[in-house]
């Protein structure tokens, strides 16, 4: 039974934080397109206004199943905005290393994501999920996730940086 | 042709920005669904974080509605934070009244949109459109646009309130 405990991400969090999202980003074979920095990350997420939070699951030194490793999980949210509702928490990554899975960790994170989402007011939470990725999907249906995309037919669209510059720029 | 004006939305824009979310509700048949009040606009727009940023897209007086508005459209959006590119624009709500469209109001709102993510650092705008929407999808394909759902098969799934609940008081 792992004993672990989670607490708010801090500025020394930032490397560990970065190794994990490319440890989840590996699992989903994209490990390269990973631009970000601990720069990035540490001005992002603990400057003036963060653009993100995280809640890291940690061991005990003496714990370690991988050395070096005592930050063994995390989640990344922010909170988005519903103009119909209100205030959303938005989970954007969520990860507990291959050694540490199958002890409640993963159901400990969500747990506190719920806590904090009631707290801070918002109407639910919402979160992207691959549609190959049937466990995941799972998981989250066993709590109570009901899938938006299959029933209000949403998609989800993006415009990169070059097509922005070139809006930006026309006449 | 339309003269109109583009600006970042004030605090005394709460109630026009209230009235023209209930209008797009309205045009996807879900006016019931706004229960969100001014007084929720204000403090969650307008506080010491703001959760929400609008651009208003405003007529002058003399041009105004037939119902008498001078602010015709607007534009809500916040940042959201990709793991491995880093800040995102996300396109919340964008609508212009009916009778102002035809105007290039709505891309004039983009390109503003367009600069507000580039000046901010920025890597991409996202955005969700309902499936059935063709116009708007056409709309944004135009500009560049390209459907992740499609393309990397994302669902957006969501954990209501009820269940946030149940899980938060559940004993371990």
């Amino acid at each position: 039974m792992a004993n672990f405990k989670l607490r708010k991400a801090e500025p020394k969090d930032v490397p560990d934080i970065l190794r994990l999202i490319k440890e989840l980003a590996k699992y989903e074979e994209m490990e390269d397109q990973v631009v970000l920095t601990e720069k990035d990350l540490l001005e992002d997420g603990f400057g003036d206004h963060p653009f993100y939070h995280c809640i890291v699951a940690e061991v005990p030194v003496e714990h370690q199943k991988v050395k070096g490793c005592s930050v063994i999980g995390f989640a990344m949210y922010y909170f988005t905005y519903d103009p119909w509702i209100g205030k959303l928490l938005y989970l954007e990554d969520f990860y507990v290393m291959q050694e540490y899975r199958g002890y409640g960790i993963g159901s400990e994170i969500l747990k506190l994501l719920s806590d904090t989402a009631v707290k801070t007011r918002c109407s639910s939470m919402h979160f992207i999920v691959a549609e190959s990725n049937k466990a995941s999907i799972e998981f989250y249906k066993k709590r109570g996730a009901s899938d938006l995309s299959l029933e209000e037919g949403w998609r989800l669209f993006r415009i990169d940086k070059d097509y922005l510059l070139k809006m930006s720029a026309e006449e | 042709m339309a003269n109109f004006i583009l600006r970042k939305a004030e605090p005394k824009d709460v109630s026009e920005i209230l009235r023209l979310i209930k209008e797009l509700a309205k045009f996807e048949e879900m006016e019931e669904q706004v229960i969100l009040t001014e007084k929720e606009l204000l403090e969650d727009g307008f506080g010491e974080h703001p959760f929400y940023h609008c651009i208003i897209a405003e007529v002058p007086q003399g041009e105004q509605s037939v119902e008498g508005y001078t602010v015709i459209g607007f534009a809500m959006y916040y940042f959201t934070y990709d793991p491995w590119i880093g800040k995102l624009l996300y396109l919340e709500d964008f609508y212009v009244m009916k009778e102002f469209r035809g105007y290039g109001i709505g891309s004039e709102i983009l390109k503003l949109l367009s600069e507000t993510a580039v000046k901010t650092r920025c890597s991409s705008m996202h955005f969700i459109v309902a499936e059935w929407n063709k116009s708007s999808i056409e709309f944004y394909k135009r500009r560049g646009a390209s459907d992740l759902s499609l393309e990397e098969g994302w669902r957006l799934f969501e954990i209501s309130k009820g269940s946030l609940l149940k899980m938060s008081t559940k004993q371990k």
